[in-house]
């Protein structure tokens, strides 16, 4: 007779969260009688839940002062709205300034997330940037430990998240994805990800593929004694030694001996990064031979217009990776870098060829990150980054699944996040769409934003086509729906009534800026990273004090600040 | 009279449907090897041995279907096979009508049309299909052997050997049943089987019942009815299961019984293991079955709670786990199980205690239906479990029980048990005042109206409120009352009142989780043996082989 | 979505607030809080329309049976109205219930 195990997957987030703090210890923050609901709900026809699907509680973990954030997954799928994820953001930011203070708080996520709730879209795109922004800051003090038991897992902006974490304790129920399987078929096709396959979907995204090919730690029963025990164990052993979202070389390589041509299954990739644990020099033979077929085609997109444009080179060197381009250059009296990512129709993953944030793409930008911060280690005045973004969406595909496109994203997140908290001014510049998973990567971890205000410049968490499947709406229901709450919305405009941008700036030709229009842009872009510098701030925090951002978001700042009451 | 004149005048053949077989093989020498039917001449075969207005039997009960033959006499020339009186337990495909509209089928005698019931109804109401009777899967086999003995039985085994021996193994279902009444009074038995072999693991029918085989260019049809995913069961499932352990299993100390295939028995039988065991009902009820092999009964059998389970069929998966615990299941020298849906459905009528069901609708008097309109599904084998046997005559604790009378002359009752929540998704109320099987009844025209459980059978009900102990009430006004009590805020329920309900608690007619001690708090889903099918798989150390569609990590 | 609002008079008090539930697929939260006034005031919202009769009905009853003065608020995702009273009727097991904190 086999032991009659607990099942934490079948507590609710309250009960999960109240499970893993030492007994007695459970405090919850914003509780359900605060009724801290989503405003954006109801005027849509959807019931809201008193405390939004997010249960904050504080206690203590083997003694030790904790932080447990649980996400619930029946509520709206566990997706990530402005009331929500400014719970989660809210909690882990105080987290972090405990920690700076010599208050030793720790902290442990249970994710049970859809990603962004796509009726509040960018609050939930935004939110997830701030999230992430607080969890790299965190994981400097203490582990951050991520319990993924199922049954939703983490989808979306969230699988970045989890991309992020110390330490990931999983479930075979846990499923950790980029895009979910619903979404890679609208987007690519049945073709590439049947999404009524249960059995392959599980092999490739489900727990215990991610734990045997290294992007989660700890596979474990669904028992809730044992979970308890496996986090206690997480936070008894510290900040680890690697993090994975740090890992560019050993990914990368990883990446490049994958052949995008030829079938790949589950297995194979078991078998292939087992393997592989030092290598972090790629196979030179197969470096040298893509060189040699490496033809680039040169698309000209508004990413790359605009890079070539504001760094004055047209002819870059090719690299390993051709669709992420940098440059070092003066801009005014500094040198600058500028990270775009462009397409390239001839890229390895054919999924990745217009210009979309695929695999090798994340971890390039990384890369290119990376460096400026690893040349400017010793300087007092650490190089500004800016961001070109013109990313239509990241790469829907079943290979990039497979091989942790989540993992790569967050690659890039931790780059950029890392670099603003070292000091270096990051700067987004919005040229074109700014979407999902693919602005995540790549623009929103920066201190100051900067769009064009230009209709091909659009900021969203999802395909009109895609948002509609999923949250079982027609196309027109969606336009309508967005009329009632702005973040919904797709256009630039909409967007920058949340308070998010620095600046919008009119009257300058998007398609093929002119001089002019260059030198107000140049302007422009000294003008945030000199406002950033003074400002000392590092953190995103100066998103929530813009004029906009007090009406815009309101919800958002009123958590906080009620968070902070009740946190001690 | 003259005696002589009677019987020799008539010079009657007694032996006119041997002969008639006999020339109907004769014409399919050439096409067939021996026994064997080639693939590719079946259809052909078909319009030689079949004669317009034989009587057919086709096998397909809600499980198992004879697919192969099914849509080889969907492909018959309608000239040379048609008006054919057709013997079917189950209506499942949509062949299973196309011959009707093809001519190839005239009059139809069934069971249960559940998947096809709305197509039925309108081919009822067109004339398409004349009706003979709608049948309990009892009713339809007794009368194989009495007034509907069949020319042909086409039916569905897993292997044959050259000698047409059949090995049917976990699925034999009714295949004996309508092998034996057709190959007993001279009709044609033809069987598809997904293989030829020269040794099977065991005979099931003899060869010499068997006229025909053929290889089927497809696997049967085999549906997996009867799995539960315990993810869909509900903390509403959990209480009434809490509810119907104690204030029903417990008090009325059942042996044996028969569960549908609802999530509220499926919730009954992953509680035993933890809710049962701690009131410790252990080795008290519930030990013997009369049950498909259900995967949600696998943690109740894995720690001791049962002794035996008979089963009506097999179930998609559940092979291998069956195979591997001959002690409970009933099985073959070669170790798979061995069904046979006559004698389980005689068993789960005569030989249990307790039967438990769910229905979409009951009215005042507990009369039931799965009807809704515009759908004519049938009745299957429900109503067999679902009634007290009149004809029995042993006894045992349960059914003496439901005894209330103190005359010297008492009979015993089985004890039939409806599940149901007070509404229906949709919040459609499942307790009506007229139920919508009188209508359809009317449109079908039938003789009488579609009750799958009459309500005089019924002596517990079961709601989220509490439960009904109908057999209790005094009169057909309690018996109402009672219902009423338990029916929520329908239309019943709400002619019910608060010091009705109280004077009807304190007789012990009705009872709510507090008078059973059961907490509404207590009703969670932490409490079932097995939250998800991967538990099964757990619990039966890997033998359960779930179908992919059930599966999840 | 449709709210509605409803109001008993009551007697009896609660010891203590009680939440039950989640706005999930085929249920709902209650949130039950002890009043000070010999009243009860009720709060739904509820995902389907036009279900306000069935929603008195239980309301009815659940007040008829249990005198509370509370407020109580319902936030729905299309529960039956057997689940509506279950979680009703957890919710003052709870509130009653010395050894449950939540």
């Amino acid at each position: 007779m086999i032991k009659l195990k607990d099942s934490f997957v079948e507590l609710k987030a309250r009960e999960r969260a109240k499970a893993l703090l030492d007994e007695g210890t459970f405090r919850e923050l914003l509780g359900p009688f605060e009724r801290l609901e989503s405003p954006h709900l109801e005027p849509q026809g959807i019931v809201p839940e008193c405390d939004d699907g997010v249960v904050i509680a504080r206690g203590t973990i083997c003694g030790e002062r904790a932080v447990v954030i649980s996400i619930e997954g029946s509520f709206q799928g566990g997706g990530i709205g402005e009331v929500s994820g400014a719970k989660i953001a809210g909690a882990l930011e105080i987290a972090v300034k405990d920690n700076e203070e010599g208050i030793k708080t720790n902290a442990v996520i249970v994710h049970d997330s859809g990603g962004v709730r796509l009726q509040e879209a960018n609050y939930g795109l935004l939110s997830i940037s701030e999230i992430q922004s607080a969890i790299v800051a965190l994981r400097n003090y203490v582990p951050v430990i991520g319990v993924i038991p199922g049954k939703i897992g983490c989808f979306g902006g969230m699988s970045m998240t989890a991309g992020l974490f110390s330490k990931i304790i999983i479930t075979r129920e846990g499923r950790m994805t980029l895009n979910g399987p619903e979404v890679i078929e609208q987007e690519a096709g049945v073709a590439e990800f049947d999404s009524s396959d249960k059995k392959m979907i599980w092999n490739t995204i489900g727990g215990a593929q991610r734990q045997a090919i290294g992007l989660a730690d700890v596979l474990v029963d669904d028992d809730i004694t044992t979970i308890i025990d496996e986090v206690r164990v997480a936070v008894k052993d510290g900040k680890p030694s690697k993090l994975r979202s740090k890992q560019i070389d050993l990914f990368l390589s990883r990446i490049k001996n994958v052949d995008p041509t030829k079938p790949i299954g589950p297995m194979d990739v078991r078998e292939m990064w087992s393997k592989d644990e030092d290598i972090t020099v790629v196979d030179a033979a197969k470096v040298e031979q893509t060189d040699k077929n490496e033809l680039v085609e040169k698309v000209m997109s508004r990413g790359r217009i605009w890079f070539e444009k504001l760094t004055g080179i047209t002819e870059l060197k090719v690299s390993d990776v051709p669709s992420v381009l940098y440059a070092d250059v003066n801009l005014g009296k500094e040198q600058v870098r500028y990270i775009a990512v462009v397409p390239n129709p001839n890229n390895r993953f054919p999924r990745a060829r217009k210009g979309e944030v695929g695999l090798e793409e994340g971890w390039t930008v990384a890369k290119y990150v990376r460096e400026v911060m690893e040349e400017d280690a010793d300087k007092e005045k650490k190089r500004p980054i800016i961001a070109v973004v013109d990313v239509p969406s990241q790469a829907y595909g079943y290979k990039e699944e497979l091989l942790g496109i989540f993992q790569s994203c967050a690659g890039a997140v931790d780059a950029y996040a890392s670099a603003r908290y070292a000091g270096h001014p990051i700067i987004s510049l919005l040229v074109g769409p700014s979407i999902s998973g693919a602005f995540l990567t790549h623009g929103y971890q920066a201190n100051r934003m900067i769009a064009l205000d230009d209709p091909g410049v659009l900021v969203h968490a999802m395909s009109k086509q895609s948002a509609a499947r999923i949250t079982k709406r027609t196309i027109e229901e969606l336009d309508e729906a967005a009329k009632k709450v702005p973040s919904m919305a797709y256009d630039i405009k909409s967007y920058s009534t949340l308070g998010t941008l620095e600046d919008l700036v009119s009257g300058i030709d998007a398609e093929s800026p002119k001089a002019e229009d260059l030198e107000t842009i140049k302007e422009k872009l000294i003008k945030a990273i000199e406002v950033t510098r003074t400002s000392g701030i590092r953190d995103l925090s100066n998103r929530l004090t813009s004029e906009k951002a007090l009406t815009g978001r309101a919800a958002g700042i009123k958590v906080r600040s009620r968070l902070k009451e009740e946190w001690n | 009279m003259d005696i002589s004149k009677l019987t020799n005048d008539s010079r009657r053949s007694w032996t006119t449907r041997r002969e008639k077989k006999a020339r109907q093989i004769a014409k399919v020498q050439k096409l067939v090897n021996g026994q064997v039917i080639p693939t590719d001449k079946i259809v052909e075969a078909l319009e030689a041995l079949i004669m317009p207005g034989d009587c057919v039997a086709l096998e397909g009960n809600n499980q198992k279907q004879a697919s192969f033959l099914s849509s080889a006499l969907n492909q018959v020339n309608p000239d040379k096979v048609n008006n054919l009186h057709m013997v079917m337990s189950s209506i499942s495909r949509p062949e299973h009508l196309d011959i009707f509209e093809k001519g190839i089928a005239k009059l139809l005698d069934f069971s249960f049309a559940g998947p096809q019931s709305l197509r039925m109804a309108q081919m009822i109401e067109d004339g398409t299909v004349t009706v003979g009777s709608i049948h309990t899967y009892l009713e339809l086999y007794g009368r194989l052997f009495v007034d509907l003995t069949p020319n042909i039985a086409l039916v569905a085994a897993d292997k044959a050997d050259a000698q047409g021996n059949l090995y049917t193994g976990p699925n034999t279902e009714e295949t004996p049943t309508i092998v034996e009444a057709t190959a007993f009074r001279d009709g044609i038995v033809i069987a598809q089987v997904n293989e030829l072999t020269d040794e099977l693991p065991r005979v099931d029918i003899p060869g010499s019942w068997v006229d025909f085989v053929v290889v089927s260019d497809k696997p049967y049809q085999l549906e997996a009815l009867f799995t539960r995913d315990p993810r869909q069961i509900s903390e509403m499932h959990i209480l009434m299961g809490m509810m119907a352990i104690r204030g029903i299993y417990e008090r009325h100390n059942i042996q044996s019984l028969n569960h549908g295939v609802g999530f509220n028995t499926a919730a009954i039988e992953l509680l035993l293991p933890t809710y049962g065991e701690s009131l410790g009902l252990k080795g008290r009820i519930c030990k013997n079955w009369a049950l498909n092999p259900h995967p949600t009964l696998i943690p109740a059998i894995e720690s001791g709670w049962v002794d035996s389970v008979h089963c009506f069929g097999g179930e998609v998966g559940m092979e291998k786990y069956v195979a591997a615990r001959p002690d409970i299941f009933f099985t073959g020298k070669d170790g798979s199980l061995r069904s046979n849906r006559a004698m389980c459905q005689v068993a789960g009528q005569y030989a249990v205690d307790a039967f438990v069901g769910s229905t979409l609708q009951m009215d005042a008097y507990g009369n039931s239906s799965t009807v809704t309109l515009g759908r004519l599904a049938g009745y299957g084998g429900a109503p067999n479990m679902g009634s007290d046997p009149h004809g029995r005559r042993h006894s045992s604790d349960a059914w003496l029980n439901m005894i209330t009378g103190e005359s010297e002359i008492q009979r015993g009752k089985k004890l039939v048990i409806q599940m149901v929540e007070t509404f229906q998704q949709g919040n459609k109320p499942v307790f009506v005042e007229s139920l919508d099987a009188i209508k359809v009844g009317q449109d079908a025209k039938l003789p009488i109206a579609p009750v799958m459980v009459y309500g005089d059978d019924v002596t517990h009900v079961v709601t989220e409120e509490g439960i009904a102990y109908l057999y209790k009430a005094q009169n057909e006004e309690e018996r109402k009352q009672a219902l009423a009590a338990i029916a929520g805020v329908t239309p019943l329920g709400k002619e019910s009142t608060a010091d009705l309900k109280q004077r009807l608690r304190e007789n012990g007619v009705i009872a709510f989780p507090e008078d059973l001690k059961v907490k509404r708090t207590d009703a969670k889903r932490s409490l079932l043996a097995a939250r998800s099918i991967d538990d099964l798989v757990d619990w039966s150390g890997g033998l359960y082989e779930p179908p992919a569609k059930f599966r999840s990590w | 979505m449709e709210r509605l609002t409803f109001e008993y008079a009551a007697t009896k008090s609660v010891p203590k607030r009680a939440y039950v539930g989640v706005v999930g697929s085929g249920d709902l939260e209650v949130l039950l809080e002890p009043l000070e006034d010999k009243k009860a005031y009720v709060t739904v919202r509820t995902r389907f329309d036009g279900f306000e009769q069935i929603w008195k009905d239980i309301l009815d009853r659940f007040f008829e049976n249990n005198d509370i003065a509370a407020k109580i608020e319902i936030n729905d995702f299309g529960a039956t109205p057997g689940m509506v009273s279950m979680r009703l009727l957890q919710a003052l097991e709870v509130s009653q219930d010395d050894k449950t904190q939540r």
